[in-house]
Parts: C-alpha cells; structure tokens; sequence
C-alpha cells in the first residue's frame, strides 16, 4: 500500500524527471530546432493530426532535397486549445528546446503565445486560424494563410454568377464570425445580393434545430456558416435534417475530413487559398503524390497550409545558410521580410506588413466524399 | 529552462491562490462550487481593463479584481443560502453558464471571444516588475499572505464555525450560529481571493480571453483542492503542483510521436489520477475526517 511520502515522493520524482530531462532530450548535435503548438487530444485533437502530417512530409522533402546543411528536429507541444496551454507550451518550446521557429493555431493559444514568443524572438507562423484579428498581432507572428475577409471576396462574384443573392449567415459569435458577417454586410450589395438574416451561436453549441427553422423562416438562396471544428459537421447535418435545401457555403475550414466525408455535405461549396491537385508545378505535384501515396487520399487545405509553414523555414534557413548567418527568430524575420514572395504548393505566396500573406484563392465543391475546384 | 521553470512556477502560484479560495468555500464551508472560473475571470478582465486603461499596477489591479469578484459573489451566495448539497451544484453550474455567456457577449468590457490583448507589463508603485523571477516574488507573496490569512481564519471562531455548518448545518444552527451570515461571507472571502489569482494571471498571461474562465477550468480548479486534499493549507498547492507539473514533466518523454504526444500524456495523467483516487481518496496532504 503506498502511504502519504511514497506517493509525495513520486511527485517529486516527477518534478525531479521534468528538470533532468532537457539532458536527455537534447537536441541532435547542431539541428535546427522547430516546434509545433497545435491540440494534440480532446475534441480538437484532430487538427493537432492534420497540421502535423503536412510539417512531417515537407520536413522529409527538406531532407530529401538535402536543401539544409543541418538536420531539422520537430518538437511538439500539445496546446489544449486553450490560452493557458498555448503560453506554457510556448515558454517550452522557446526557453527550453530553444526552437527559433513555431507552427500554431487556434485564435486563442496564437494571442496567449505571441508575447512570450515576441519577447523570445521566435518566428511563429500560423496556418490554421483565418480570423482578420490574427492580422498585425506581433512583428513575429506571421499567416501563412489568407484570412478570412480575403475568403469571402473571392465568394461575392461567384454568387452573382450563380444568382444566389439572399443569404442567411450562421455564425461563431468570435473575431472570425464577426469578420465574416462584417464582409457580407458590406460585400453582398456591391454583388447584387442581401444578407437576409444573421444567426450567431456561441463557440461549444451542437443544437442547431431551432436555428435553421429560423434560417429557413428568411427564404434564402444560400445559407453561410462561419464555424469550426466538431460543430461543422453538426451545422450542415441538422440544417439537412431540418429542410434546409438550399446552397450551403462557407470557408476553408470546411475542408477538414469531417466535413468532407459527411454524406449531407455533398454539394456544399468552401473557399480556399488555390489548391488545384492537378497544377502542373512540381512543387504541388510532389506534395500532392506524396501525399496521396502515403495517406490514400487528397491532402486539405491544412494539410496544404503547414507544409507550406515547414517549408517556408526551409527556405527561410537555406537564405541565411547561403548570408552565413545564424538561424535564429531575427534572422528569420529579417529574412521573411528580404525576400517577401516564396514559391509554395498552390502559388506563390507573397507577405504583407501586417503579417498576413495574400495567395491564389479558389472556390470548391463537395462531391462523393472528396471536393473539386470549380472557380 | 530557467524562464521555463519560472513561468511554471509563476502559473502554479496563481493556481495556488485560486486552489486555496476554491478549498475556503469547498474544504472548510462545505460549499461546492463549480463556478470558481467566474470569479477567477472578473478579476481577470477587472485587472486587465485597469491595467489596458487606467495604470498596470499589479497592487492597484489585485485590488479592484478581488473587490469586484467579491461583490458580484452575492450572486453565489444568494443560492447558497437557500440549497445545500448537490442543488448548489446545480445552482453554480447555472451561474458558470450564465457568466460564460456573458463573458463571450459582453464584448466592450471582455473583448468577447477574442479576449483582451496588450495588457501592459505588471509594475507595482512605478517600479517594473515584468521580469518573470520579480514577477513570481510578487506572487509569491500574495500566496503567502492569502495562505496566512486562510490560516488564521480557519484557527478562529469563524472558522470553527464554517467547520460546524459543513459538518452539520443544522446543529450549527440550532447552537445560535448566524447560518446565512457566515456563508455568505465564506462565498465572499473565497471569491474575493479568486479575484485577485485572476489579476495575477492577467498579467502573467498579457491576454486574457472567455477560454480560460470556462466549466473545465472550474473543473480543474476543484480536482487540485480534492487530489490535494480538502481543509488543509498545503492540500490545494501539492494538487496545483500535481496537476500542472506532471503534464508539464509528461511533455519531456522523448518516445512519444508528435501526433500521439497528446493521447499518451492524457492516458499517463489519467491513470495517475485514477491511482491516486485509489489510495489517497482524502487527497495527497488529507487526512481522514475523524483526525481533520
């Protein structure tokens, strides 16, 4: 039976491993240290998977194309998707594995992260959150993915094309919501079109019946919902089961496989930054066969979003490399700010003073499990 | 891994404050609240308002955020002199949901679910302390004078008192103690005290947003008090200190892929807690009720 000091010891022991093991854990002999911040468990726990394949394959790229003279270590950090795991996890990831460049996502654990990293000089990147307050929030928090008012742009043409010009919009009552709703107030007008009715839901909700009997109430062309995660697929499957058969729309979180493999999305139509598989640009077809070859299936835009991150440090490294000067978040920066457009799988990427990045953009449909450009 | 340690130790201390509150209502008064986070959150956003507009002064901020906390707790006290027991659960889980609610909505005072960012760096009387060991000193202290405090409360008559209504409300009323009065005041102290934990973690945090005040943070709160064990002084610190460096010391396991680092260190943590549940049920620093 293990009494009161038994276990008061193993408590210590705990606290004793986490201070000896940065001696076991130390980085291979002149690696260039990156680190990943994304939810590994609980219900966001499937990001956390999607953001990290897409690192993993363009970190063996890097290796294959030998396009470093020094080998890249991944440490990963689970965020929770919370704030409070986003700042401890970012204090690790800084202070003790040293990683001069971070890959994160979510809105919330991006704003707990960026002042430690700020005061640490890392180089974060973010390419999974597309909310427009992700814009300016440090010189070195940097979008490798368009946000969102960039999304809804490209829509507005498309919906005059098709006549959809009454939309109903549901959507997260957060800074992305918020940004959505800003853009189709503003926007639908100028298109030709109307909002007809706005619905905001809180973050964690997964009862949508008495929304879409008011959505249906507003007799629109279309329906746009501005969420994420596990709630998606709840959206589009009570919207259907509640006899809304109207064009559902909405942004390149709905290409997560979720929502992709959902019998009730099909025809459903997302924005995304350009993720044509068939471009015939090497960049793209080696990701893209690779890809497939490995998971059996087309990657999403995540999925496209942090091999982009990934590689970006390597081109990133591999110009200060060739400068001879040190790896470290400054420089990277310094260098990210140099050069500013980068070659990336779906077109070239090119980098804004507010640390966002502009991008080819395309409209997509959901189709029998998987989804075709169609714009 | 200095700034590592400090930062670990520096959110440990403000979970102590709020784990010590949270074992005041839970421990000693005997009222179970799962409402904790709200309180933790009104001084969270009242510290990080005054800091954003008025002054950054850690002192000026712990101030306002446990009186706000305090006042707004008539909001748990008044349910809690009408029910006992699991319908002050209840009661608290409706008031938790309530204020996540408003937390999310009332966006000029809390930034909605973007929060609030650029909460200046802490100073106290002028004078900088944004450096993270003078940052944990400061903590520090107020952990230490809550402590005492607690300690000399619990010592007192009106500890003693509290110790009555939670071990038999009724008896505790029939020898002439003023039932109401001492519970509202125990909701009081306690909210007050979390109050001030969360203008510590504003500022230790520089963004503060509705994620971190939710029904899992109250959770989590009330698993330190009770893997800690409850009415004693070092009970909540050994559960803060549990339940935030075990995954912290969890995340140095080099075997773990980065895509399952996650999963093991939930399945690690869990069956520790479960095998502490199993031979420690009182909490680590517990002790048995007939010798508490």
């Amino acid at each position: 039976m293990l009494d009161r000091r038994s276990l008061l010891a193993t408590t210590l022991a705990a606290g004793a491993a986490s201070l000896a093991a940065p001696r076991i854990l130390r980085a291979q002999e002149g690696a260039y240290v990156v680190g990943t911040l994304f939810p590994m468990a609980g219900p966001n726990a499937e990001y956390g998977t999607i953001f990290t394949n897409g690192i993993q394959l363009a970190a063996e790229h890097l290796r294959a194309e030998g396009m470093l003279k020094r080998p890249v270590e991944i440490r990963a950090q689970d965020s929770l998707a919370t704030p409070q795991g986003g700042a401890v996890g970012m204090t690790k990831l800084a202070n003790v594995d040293k990683a001069s460049y971070v890959m994160l996502g979510f809105t919330g654990v991006s704003k707990a992260a960026a002042p430690i990293g700020t005061r640490s000089k890392v180089m974060m990147i973010n390419g999974g959150g597309v909310g427009p307050d992700l814009a300016n929030l440090s010189p070195y928090f940097w979008n490798v993915i368009p946000l969102v008012n960039q999304e809804v742009q490209v829509l507005l043409p498309w919906l005059k094309q098709q006549n959809l010009s009454r939309i109903a919009l549901i959507y997260v009552d957060d800074p992305l919501g918020n940004g959505i709703l800003q853009q189709l107030k503003d926007g639908l007008p100028g298109a030709g079109g109307s909002l007809v009715g706005s619905f905001s839901i809180p973050p964690a909700t997964q009862q949508f019946a008495a929304i879409a009997a008011r959505v249906r109430d507003t007799r629109p062309d279309a329906v746009y919902f501005a969420s994420y995660g596990a709630q998606q697929a709840q959206i589009i499957k009570q919207l259907r089961d509640n006899g809304v058969s109207q064009q559902i729309l909405t942004y390149s979180a709905g290409s997560i496989p979720s929502v992709v493999g959902l019998p009730e999305s099909d025809g459903l139509v997302f924005t995304s930054q350009a993720s044509d598989w068939s471009a015939p640009d090497p960049l793209t077809q080696r990701f893209v066969t690779d890809w497939r070859a490995r998971y059996n299936s087309d990657p999403t835009s995540y999925n496209q979003n942090y091999y982009n991150a990934m590689r970006l440090f390597g081109l990133l490294a591999q110009g200060l490399e060739k400068a001879d000067k040190p790896v470290t978040g400054e420089n990277l920066r310094e260098e990210l700010l140099r050069v500013r457009r980068f070659p990336m799988v779906g077109g070239e990427g090119s980098f804004e003073d507010q640390g966002t990045m502009s991008m080819p953009m395309q409209i997509n449909r959901i189709q029998g499990g998987s989804f075709q450009k169609i714009a | 891994m200095i700034a590592y340690l400090l930062n670990l130790a520096t959110l440990a201390t403000v979970f102590g404050i709020l784990a010590a509150s949270l074992n005041l209502l839970i421990g000693y008064a005997g009222i179970f609240s799962i409402a904790h986070a709200v309180f933790f959150g009104i001084g969270a956003y009242t510290g990080a308002q005054l800091a954003i507009l008025f002054i950054p002064d850690v002192l000026l901020a712990c101030l306002a955020g446990g009186v706000l906390a305090g006042a707004l707790s008539l909001c748990l006290a008044l349910p809690a002199l009408r029910v006992r027991g699991e319908y002050f659960v209840a009661a608290s889980l409706g008031l938790q949901m309530m204020a996540v609610t408003l937390f999310s909505e009332a966006h000029s005072l809390t930034g909605g679910h973007g929060g609030l960012v650029g909460i200046p760096m802490p100073t106290l009387f002028g004078i900088d302390i944004s450096e993270p060991a003078t940052f944990l000193v400061f903590c520090l202290l107020v952990l230490g004078g809550v402590l005492l405090a607690i300690r000399m409360l619990m010592r007192g008559s009106f500890g003693r008192a509290l110790m009555a209504i939670r071990d038999s409300e009724s008896a505790a009323e029939a020898f002439g103690k003023d039932v109401p009065r001492l519970k509202t005041l125990a909701v009081g102290l306690g909210c007050t005290l979390a109050g001030v934990a969360g203008a510590l973690f504003a500022f230790y945090m520089a963004f503060v947003n509705v994620e971190s005040f939710t029904l899992e943070q109250s959770i989590l709160v009330m698993a330190m008090v009770i893997i800690g064990g409850t009415a004693t002084l070092a009970g909540p610190l050994v559960g803060v200190l549990l339940l935030l460096l075990l995954p912290a010391a969890l995340s140095f396991l080099p075997f773990i892929p980065p895509t399952q680092i996650g999963a093991v260190q939930q399945l690690i943590y869990g069956g520790a807690m479960t095998l502490l549940m199993i031979f420690r049920p009182a909490g680590l620093a517990g002790q048995s009720t007939g010798r508490r």
